[in-house]
């Protein structure tokens, strides 16, 4: 079974401890549609250099049709590159050997309808050659972290959105991956789905994955993502920690609580007289994630009535 | 029935020998010669997206993979990917083809015809045919859909995204579907067993009143005769001897067993017995040696050949009555220890009739037993042959026997005095009416060297269905890999037709190129584009093509379609051979041999177009 295979054999042979921190790089990747007659139709991707290191969660962003998840089936080996080169655990995209540590959860979780919860991460352990037992314990717990342990046996034909998102994560992460590849994890998930996506990608982080998010739902990739990388029609166009990115280098921002408004009027004054350029001085709002959140923890710590909003209380 | 070609055993087939390169190299080689082709055609293809020197480097890296994606194999990914092909058939309903199934049994006597003088012919072939197409449409549909499915729907990113080969998603679909068409074929095999089996069982009555005395020559009382009352749209007749056992007359292809018994007020009552004789597997041994069938023409010389009657397919020679002419089958290897009792001959002849006088009247012939060696040969024994039926004869052990030197008679031993010490013996038949004639060929007499159970004989006959749907599955499986689904079934049921009607393309192909052709092994009027051309403007296929440039035009494409055709049919499975209904119809054991060498066949088709699929779906984007 072990055997050397072309794909061992076609890796490089030196490796520099930089280069084994990169999980994922790709080398002037571009990908060209092309139609039967191999006419040009889109060129979706451009020469995209990326590097993707060790333990971060890495944002892939940009508007619909961006090239996106062109980028991530290239990664996988379901498209072929036009031209440039994509490795994972420097392995060429292309081998079968690198998806032993990768877990990959599509845009829409593409699952076999008529398999139950259980049947499918059973099916999906069957192609890792895990022996039944382990099959067995990994698929119990991934069904209760995902929290579908009342539909275990329901096929997934009756599943809602949701559901099957989760269960399309558990399924991605059947044989504890190294990397994972999202595709809109959160898409099509409730606020509170969302918020524990979120959290469970944080973990998994925390666990030493690397973890790369594709997505255009900005909140959600800004709480998370550790880099980004900006894609519009197929090109990069911008790069680097999402701090540095987005920190407004000549604004200052001051949070206080328990000031009257005299103080206020004071503060105002005080900063103009240093020449500064006051923007606006005024009470936060909650976001509408955090209301929501609330209310729904509210109602299920009693439940049958009207939650008040937090501003209320 | 007739058994066109000698059944080789199964390593003589096999391996290279007197009869050519055997099966073995002549896969090889065309093995050999398709990969060369095919490799040059993807590293044609490749060298126009890639450039000629990439495209050599992703040829030689895609052949590499693949034979390290074979060695890697593993057969727990593979029944996984099984599995999963096993319950989406079952999910999806397929079943309702057994369902179909069973339906078509249950109206089959509405259709079925059951004044048929071979009931029992009838009713295995109905039933191994409707099955043969069912489950290769079956097969067809499963195998050709499935893959195309998966991918349109994209749950197949989710398995190749997981460590698993291109080999393991072709195997376990493979593998998947065999399974589900085996078990349903195995519920078909015991479904229209049960209704071959009732279908055909039916009893008689003897009717009292028809029952009557028989004697000898000396008014000494021998048996009685009689008829049977008239059940499943038949009578017989039945004789039953001083000891109180006998047999009907055949019928409907079957006779009866035919007892008497003490009635309960002392007389003598007939019980007649279940059918016998129309469900069986015969081991036929026929004539062999440079020479299996030869003629002596009406004055006793050898001759090259019978007789042509006129006939257009002349299949069978003739050899005329009340002549010296006869027909010799030379049979090799026979042994006392075979057949202790005798030897039980079996024949089926034509017979052609110059004066017609009461057409029922049957045409008796002689038939004698010659030793090759010493010329020793038996007294004529003369039989009055059952025309259109296999007709039954034994040649017992003790025997008279003649001296070719004084041409006195005596009392002989079969295995003895008319079987060379080599085992070969000579059995020569002449037909007794002058100006009718007997019309034979070589499969015509055999030796029956047992009977098996029918029922093994019916389900080798579903072994070879079986066997053409797995290959089927395997050629859907490979269209499926690089075509969509609609596509991908047109594809297979292209294979699936042109691998029944090979024979005819071949003849098609020897029509148009082959002008020497004798005419019995060629299709007049051209190729397809000629023949639509004959079709629409109604000219008979014997009349040429008046010669203009359309004409010439239309010839040459033909015959490179031909040409085209020819090579595609000498690629893909000729089914026709691989069936084996006829075997199961008519009565004959399917030779294990025989089975042996199909199964061969379709292993090695199985395993090449399996590999097939490999590439193309390796070398296709699936998200594409």
């Amino acid at each position: 079974m072990a055997a050397p295979t072309v794909e061992q054999a076609a890796q490089p042979a030196e490796k520099t401890a930089a280069q084994a921190d990169v999980v994922i790089e790709t080398r002037n990747l571009s990908k060209t549609y092309r139609d039967f007659w191999g006419r040009q139709k889109v060129r979706a991707l451009k020469a995209l250099d990326l590097e993707v290191r060790r333990g971060e969660i890495f944002g892939l962003l940009g508007p619909n049709g961006s090239g996106k998840t062109t980028t991530i089936k290239l990664l996988l080996g379901l498209l072929f590159p036009s031209s440039g080169q994509a490795y994972v655990f420097g392995e060429e995209a292309a081998s079968v050997k690198k998806n032993e540590k990768i877990g990959y959860l599509p845009e829409e979780s593409y699952l076999y309808k008529f398999l139950n919860a259980e049947e499918t991460l059973d099916f999906y352990g069957r192609l890792f050659d895990m022996p039944a037992k382990v099959r067995k314990e990994r698929a119990e717990s991934l069904i209760n972290m995902v929290g579908l342990q009342w539909a275990r046996r329901r096929q997934l034909r009756e599943y809602s959105k949701g559901m099957t998102r989760r269960i399309g994560l558990a399924q991605a992460l059947i044989n504890d991956p190294n990397l994972l590849l999202l595709d809109e994890p959160t898409s099509g998930l409730d606020p509170i789905g969302t918020r524990e996506m979120k959290d469970l990608i944080l973990r998994l982080r925390d666990e030493g994955k690397t973890i790369l998010v594709c997505s255009h739902l900005l909140p959600d990739v800004q709480d998370v993502c550790d880099r980004i990388a900006i894609l519009h029609q197929g090109e990069l166009k911008e790069l680097g920690r999402v701090s540095d990115l987005l920190r407004v280098e000549d604004v200052t921002q001051i949070r206080a609580r328990g000031l009257s408004d005299e103080v206020k009027e004071e503060i105002r004054n005080l900063i103009q007289q240093h020449g500064g350029v006051v923007e606006g001085i005024e009470n936060p709002t909650a976001t509408l994630e955090q209301l929501f959140l609330e209310i729904v923890k509210d109602s299920e710590a009693r439940p049958g009535r009207r939650a008040p909003a937090p501003a209320e209380k | 029935m007739v058994i066109e070609h000698d059944i080789l055993t199964f390593f003589e087939w096999l391996l290279p020998g007197a009869g050519g390169m055997g099966a073995l190299l002549t896969f090889f080689l065309a093995v050999a010669l398709l990969s060369v082709f095919l490799t040059l055609l993807a590293y044609l293809f490749t060298s126009v997206r890639h450039g000629p020197f990439e495209a050599f480097y992703v040829v030689a890296k895609s052949i590499a993979t693949g034979v390290s994606d074979v060695a890697n194999t593993s057969p727990r990914r593979v029944l996984a990917l099984a599995r999963l092909a096993v319950t989406e058939a079952v999910r999806r309903k397929v079943l309702i083809a057994f369902v179909v199934f069973l339906l078509i049994l249950l109206f089959a006597g509405w259709f079925l015809d059951v004044r048929s003088d071979h009931p029992g012919r009838l009713y295995i072939s109905f039933v191994l045919t409707a099955t043969n197409y069912l489950v290769l449409l079956l097969a067809l549909f499963l195998a050709a859909f499935s893959l195309p499915n998966d991918i349109k729907n994209r749950t197949i990113y989710t398995v190749v995204t997981k460590p698993v080969r291109g080999t393991e998603i072709i195997l376990g679909r493979v593998l998947g579907f065999a399974t589900v068409g085996t078990a349903l074929l195995a519920m078909m095999c015991l479904v229209s067993y049960l209704f071959v089996v009732r279908g055909l069982d039916h009893g008689h009555a003897a009717i009292a009143e028809t029952v009557e005395e028989m004697t000898d020559r000396n008014s000494q009382p021998i048996g009685v005769r009689g008829e049977t009352t008239l059940n499943s749209h038949h009578r017989h007749t039945f004789e039953v001897d001083a000891d109180g056992y006998g047999r009907t007359d055949a019928q409907m292809g079957h006779w009866h067993e035919v007892l008497a018994v003490a009635g309960p007020d002392g007389a003598t009552q007939y019980e007649v017995g279940p059918p016998q004789g129309q469900l069986l597997a015969r081991v036929p041994i026929y004539s062999r040696g440079p020479q299996p069938l030869r003629f002596r023409d009406r004055s006793g010389q050898p001759a090259e050949k019978g007789i042509s009657v006129g006939d257009f397919w002349t299949y069978r020679d003739y050899i005329e009555g009340g002549s010296q002419a006869r027909a010799v089958w030379t049979f090799q290897d026979i042994t006392a220890e075979q057949f202790p009792a005798g030897l039980p001959v079996e024949m089926t002849l034509g017979i052609f009739r110059t004066h017609k006088g009461d057409i029922e009247q049957i045409v008796r012939g002689e038939l004698e037993v010659v030793n090759p060696e010493t010329e020793v040969r038996s007294e004529p024994i003369s039989f009055r042959p059952t025309e259109f039926e296999i007709f039954h004869l034994d040649v017992p052990r003790d025997i008279r026997v003649v001296d070719p030197a004084t041409q006195v008679s005596r009392d002989g031993d079969l295995f003895e005095d008319l079987v060379a010490e080599d085992g070969s013996t000579e059995i020569w038949v002449r037909c007794a009416d002058p100006g009718q004639y007997y019309g034979m060929s070589r499969a015509d007499l055999y030796l029956l060297a047992a009977e098996r159970p029918f029922f093994l004989n019916f389900v080798k006959g579903y072994v070879s269905i079986w066997l053409q749907m797995v290959v089927v599955i395997c050629f859907g499986v490979m269209f499926s890999a690089f075509l969509s689904g609609a596509v991908a079934m047109m594809a297979t049921l292209a294979t699936i037709v042109m691998g029944f009607f090979s024979g005819f393309i071949v003849g098609v192909f020897r029509g148009v190129l082959d002008p020497n052709a004798p005419v019995t092994e060629k299709v007049l009027g051209g190729g397809p584009i000629e023949s639509f051309y004959r079709l629409i403007t109604q000219k008979n296929v014997s009349l040429e093509l008046d010669p203009s440039i359309g004409a010439v035009v239309i010839q040459t494409i033909d015959k490179g379609l031909v040409i085209l055709m020819r090579t595609v049919v000498m690629i893909i499975p000729d089914f026709g051979r691989l069936g084996t209904a006829n075997y199961v119809a008519y009565g004959f054991n399917i030779d294990g041999d025989l089975l042996a060498q199909h199964g061969a066949v379709a292993l090695a088709y199985a395993v090449t177009v399996s590999l097939a699929s490999y590439f193309f779906f390796k070398s296709r984007e699936i998200a594409a």
